[in-house]
C-alpha cells in the first residue's frame, strides 16, 4: 500500500518538473513569436496566465507529492 | 488575395504563418502534458489504496487528499483537470456543464487561437472584418451568447452564403474553440480531436452528435450497374489521359450517379486503367450513395457504400490481377476513392499507384498501399475538405508523403469554390506548377484513351425493371405478343361523365349489357394512357365505355369499383377505342376486342392541366383541379357483338393516382368530324361534356393480358386464345 502512495508521488514529482518545462516551453514561444514581431495582441497575456497556472500547479503537484510520501511513510507497517 | 496570380498555393515559404502554425503546433504538445499530468494527478485521487490506508494514519492520508484535489482542481493551477476512468470522466462532464474550466483548455484555445491568426496571415480580410473578429474573440473568450449574437450578426449582414465563406478558411478553428469552451460535454472529444490533429472530428462540434450515429444510417453492399453515355456526354470525354482530362470527365458525366473507368495505353506501351468519381448527387436519394448520407460516410467512415460500389464497378470492367490503378474524385468522390485505397483487399488485387483528391475531406484517410503517391487539392474557401475537422488552420503534417495543394484565391464565394469547374479552372489557369507536378506524376497514364465504361452506382443492387409487380409468367400469343404486356413507365388519365340514360341505352342495344344506373343517369368512362415503356414498345391508347355492372346480377357499385381486377364484376363495356401504334391495333382485337381505330393519340399530363386527343374525333382538355391521394385503380373491360362473343379484359395497375372531385374538363367532338368515335361522343350525348371526377395516374406500371371470352362453351376454342381458367 505505502508502494503504490510513493510510486504516485514519484509520478508527481516527475510531472511537476514536466510541467515547469511547459512553462519554460510557452515562455519561449510568446518570445520568440514577439521576437519576430508576428505575435497577436492577444498573445502575452494569454502565455503569462498560461505560465502563472503551470507555475501555481507546479506548486500544487510538488506538495501533493510531498504528502503521498508521508502518508507513504506513515502508513508502513 | 495576396499574390498577382489569381490562386496562391500556400506553403511554408509564408514565413508568418509558418512560425504561428509551429507555435500553435509546440502549444499542442504543452496541453498534451498538461493532459498526461492531470490524468496521473486524477489517478493518483482516485487510486482506493488511498482511502484504504487512512486507518493507519488518518491525518497525513486526509491531507494528501486535500493536496491531490487541489492539485487536480485548483482554480489557480490545472482547473477544473480530473480525467480518466468513466465515474471520472463523468464528474468531469458534470463540470464542464457546470461551467468549470482548466488549463489544458484554455491552452488548447490559445493554439487554435494561433492557427487563426495564421491564416489570417493569408487572408488578411479575416482580421480586418470587424464580423469576424467579433465572432472570433467571443468564442475565444468563451462568451457564448455573444458567439451567437456575432455569428447572427454577421449571417444577417452577408447572407448565409457570404458569411460562411468569409469564415470558411477558420470554420474548422472557430467551431473548435466553441465546442472546446462551451458547456456542452458531448462535443468535448472532437474539440479535442481538431485541435490535437490527433484524429478526424467524430462528432459535430455544435451539437456532438456522434457522426458515426449519422453515418450507419447509410447502408447498403454497393452496386454498380454499365450504363451508356449520351452522344453528347461521350464526345466530349477527353481522348487523352491527363489531370484536366480526367477532372473534365468527371465533370462531364456530372453528380449524376454516374461514375467513369477509362484505360489508357501509356508511354510505354502499357495499358493501365483510372477511376473517375464525382461529388455528391443529390440530398436524398434512397437508391444512390452519392446522397448527403453517402457523401457524409464516405467522410467519416473507412468504408461506405459508395467506395463498395466502386469496387464492384472496378470489378465489373474487368480489370486483370494487379493491374494499376489510378484513382481521381471530386468531393465525397475523393473520399470514396481514399477509402477504396485504403481497403486492403482492393489493393492486394490492383495496384493503386495514384490518389488525386479535389475539395474533399481526406486528411485522415490513409492508403493501404503505402506505395500510393497521393495528391489533395483543396480551395481554402472551401468548407467540404474542412469537414474532417482540418482546414486552413492545420498546423500538422499530417501526410508527409502526400502533396498538398492548399490554396486561395480571389473568389471567396461558397458553395461556388467548390465547384468541380472551378477547381478545374483554377488548375488550368492559376496552378500552372501543381498541375504539371501532378501531370508529371501522372506519366505512365498520360497517353490515348483505349476503353470507356460508365457505370451507375447504387447503395444495393437493384430490383429488376418492374420487380416484383412485373415480375410475372410470360406466354407467346400467336407469336406476335409476348403476354402480358408489361408497362414499366406510363400515365394515365380515366374521365368519369353522366350521361343520359336514354341515348346510353341506344348504344348499349344488342350487346346484352344495360348501363349501371346513378341517380338516374349512366355514367361513361374515357380512357386514356400514355404507355412509354412496356415489353410491347411504347403506345398509347384511348377508350370510351359506359359503365355496367358485369354480366348476371349487379353488385354493389361501390365495394365492386373498389376491388382488384381479378374479383371485380363492373367494368367499362367499349363502345370504341383508339391505337397510335400498328403493332398493338393489329392485337387489339385479342386484348380488348372491339372496334379499335388506329389513329395519333395524344395523352397528356403536367402543371395540373390534361389533354387527350384522338386524331380528328374528340378532344378532352383543361385543368384537373383539386385532388385526393388514392392508389391507381384496376380496369376491367368487356366487349360485345365480336365473333369470340362477350370478351372481359383486365388492366392490372400499380401506382399512385390521383382523384379530381372538381375538374373542369371539357369532352368536344371534332365539328364536322366523321370519325367513329367522334359519332359516339355525340350519340352519348357528350359533345361539350364535362366529366364528373377524373383519376390521373402520373406514373404507373400495367400488366394488360388478353381478353378473355366469358361463355367460352359457346362456341369452338380458337387457336392460342386464352381460356378464362387461366385467371
Amino acid at each position: 500500500m505505502p508502494v503504490e502512495h510513493a510510486a504516485h508521488a514519484e509520478v508527481l514529482r516527475s510531472d511537476a518538473r514536466a510541467l515547469a518545462a511547459c512553462a519554460e516551453r510557452l515562455r519561449e514561444i510568446g518570445a520568440r513569436l514577439d521576437a519576430a514581431g508576428v505575435a497577436p495582441p492577444w498573445l502575452r497575456a494569454s502565455v503569462n496566465a498560461h505560465v502563472a497556472a503551470c507555475v501555481a500547479a507546479v506548486a500544487d503537484l510538488d506538495e501533493a507529492a510531498t504528502r503521498l510520501h508521508r502518508y507513504a511513510a506513515r502508513s508502513r507497517p | 488575395m495576396t499574390s498577382p496570380s489569381e490562386a496562391s498555393p500556400v506553403g511554408p515559404s509564408d514565413s508568418a504563418a509558418a512560425l504561428l502554425r509551429a507555435a500553435a503546433r509546440e502549444v499542442v504538445d504543452v496541453a498534451v502534458t498538461l493532459r498526461e499530468v492531470a490524468g496521473h494527478a486524477t489517478a493518483a485521487l482516485t487510486d482506493g489504496e488511498l482511502l484504504r490506508g487512512l486507518p493507519r494514519a488518518p491525518a497525513e492520508g486526509r491531507s494528501a487528499c486535500r493536496a491531490l484535489l487541489r492539485a487536480t482542481t485548483g482554480r489557480r493551477g490545472l482547473g477544473y483537470a480530473l480525467t480518466g476512468g468513466p465515474l471520472v470522466t463523468l464528474a468531469a462532464k458534470v463540470g464542464a456543464m457546470a461551467g468549470a474550466e482548466n488549463l489544458v483548455v484554455r491552452v488548447l484555445a490559445t493554439s487554435l487561437r494561433l492557427r487563426i491568426a495564421a491564416v489570417a496571415v493569408d487572408h488578411p480580410e479575416l482580421a480586418e472584418d470587424p464580423m469576424i473578429a467579433r465572432l472570433v474573440d467571443a468564442a475565444a473568450a468563451d462568451r457564448d451568447l455573444e458567439a451567437v449574437r456575432a455569428l447572427r450578426a454577421l449571417l444577417k449582414d452577408r447572407g448565409a452564403v457570404r458569411g460562411l465563406s468569409g469564415l470558411a478558411p477558420v470554420f474548422g478553428e472557430v467551431l473548435a474553440l466553441r465546442a472546446l469552451l462551451d458547456e456542452n460535454p458531448l462535443n468535448d472529444a472532437t474539440a479535442w480531436l481538431i485541435a490535437t490533429g490527433r484524429g478526424r472530428a467524430t462528432a459535430d462540434p455544435i451539437t456532438g452528435i456522434s457522426n458515426r450515429a449519422i453515418a450507419v444510417l447509410d447502408t447498403g453492399e454497393g452496386a454498380a450497374r454499365r450504363t451508356d453515355l449520351s452522344d453528347a456526354e461521350s464526345a466530349r470525354l477527353g481522348d487523352r489521359g491527363s489531370l484536366l482530362g480526367f477532372l473534365g470527365n468527371i465533370s462531364v458525366i456530372g453528380s449524376t450517379g454516374r461514375i467513369l473507368v477509362q484505360s489508357v495505353q501509356g508511354p510505354d506501351g502499357v495499358v493501365r486503367h483510372v477511376v473517375q468519381v464525382p461529388g455528391m448527387a443529390g440530398l436524398l436519394d434512397g437508391d444512390s450513395p452519392q446522397d448527403l448520407l453517402g457523401a457524409f460516410s464516405s467522410a467519416v467512415l473507412d468504408s461506405s457504400p459508395y467506395s463498395r460500389a466502386l469496387a464492384r464497378a472496378v470489378a465489373d470492367y474487368g480489370l486483370p490481377e494487379g493491374a494499376e490503378v489510378a484513382l481521381v474524385g471530386h468531393s465525397a468522390g475523393g473520399a470514396a476513392i481514399m477509402n477504396l485505397a485504403q481497403d486492403s483487399g482492393f489493393c492486394a488485387r490492383f495496384t493503386v499507384t495514384h490518389v488525386i483528391a479535389v475539395g474533399s475531406p481526406v486528411d485522415f484517410k490513409r492508403p493501404a498501399d503505402p506505395r500510393t503517391w497521393v495528391a489533395s487539392v483543396t480551395n481554402q474557401h472551401d468548407i467540404i475538405p474542412t469537414l474532417d475537422g482540418q482546414g486552413a488552420g492545420n498546423c500538422f503534417d499530417l501526410n508527409p508523403g502526400w502533396y498538398v495543394v492548399d490554396y486561395y484565391d480571389s473568389s471567396h464565394l461558397f458553395p461556388l469554390c467548390h465547384r468541380l469547374e472551378h477547381y478545374i479552372d483554377n488548375l488550368a489557369r492559376d496552378l500552372p506548377e501543381a498541375r504539371d507536378h501532378i501531370d508529371d506524376r501522372l506519366a505512365p497514364y498520360r497517353g490515348r484513351v483505349v476503353r470507356s465504361q460508365a457505370y451507375q452506382l447504387f447503395d444495393r443492387a437493384p430490383d429488376p425493371a418492374g420487380f416484383p409487380f412485373l415480375t410475372v409468367p410470360t406466354y407467346s400469343l400467336d407469336g406476335s405478343v409476348e403476354l402480358p404486356i408489361r408497362c414499366r413507365r406510363g400515365s394515365a388519365l380515366t374521365a368519369l361523365f353522366a350521361a343520359d340514360r336514354e341515348a346510353v341505352a341506344g348504344v348499349l342495344e344488342g350487346t346484352g349489357f344495360g348501363p349501371l344506373l346513378v341517380a338516374g343517369r349512366a355514367l361513361v368512362a374515357m380512357h386514356a394512357a400514355w404507355n412509354r415503356d412496356t415489353s410491347f414498345g411504347g403506345y398509347r391508347e384511348a377508350h370510351l365505355g359506359v359503365v355496367v355492372p358485369g354480366p348476371g346480377r349487379s353488385p354493389s357499385l361501390w365495394p365492386d369499383l373498389l376491388r382488384s381486377a381479378g374479383r371485380r364484376r363492373s367494368g367499362s363495356l367499349l363502345v370504341g377505342s383508339a391505337v397510335d401504334t400498328e403493332a398493338v391495333h393489329a392485337v387489339a382485337p385479342r386484348l380488348w376486342g372491339g372496334e379499335t381505330h388506329l389513329e395519333p393519340v395524344d395523352v397528356r399530363l403536367a402543371a395540373g392541366r390534361a389533354r387527350v386527343s384522338v386524331g380528328d374525333a374528340f378532344t378532352l382538355s383543361g385543368r384537373l383541379g383539386p385532388f385526393l391521394p388514392v392508389g391507381d385503380r384496376d380496369l376491367v373491360g368487356y366487349t360485345a357483338g365480336t365473333g369470340a362473343g362477350t370478351l372481359r379484359s383486365c388492366v392490372r395497375v400499380r401506382g399512385p393516382g390521383r382523384l379530381h372531385p372538381l375538374p373542369l374538363l371539357r369532352l368536344t367532338a371534332e365539328p364536322g368530324s366523321a370519325h367513329p368515335l367522334a359519332e359516339r361522343v355525340r350519340a352519348l350525348g357528350l359533345d361539350g361534356a364535362s366529366p364528373l371526377l377524373s383519376l390521373s395516374s402520373p406514373a404507373r406500371q400495367t400488366l394488360r393480358d388478353a381478353a378473355v371470352p366469358l361463355h367460352p362453351r359457346d362456341r369452338p376454342p380458337v387457336a392460342g386464345e386464352v381460356s378464362p381458367s387461366c385467371w
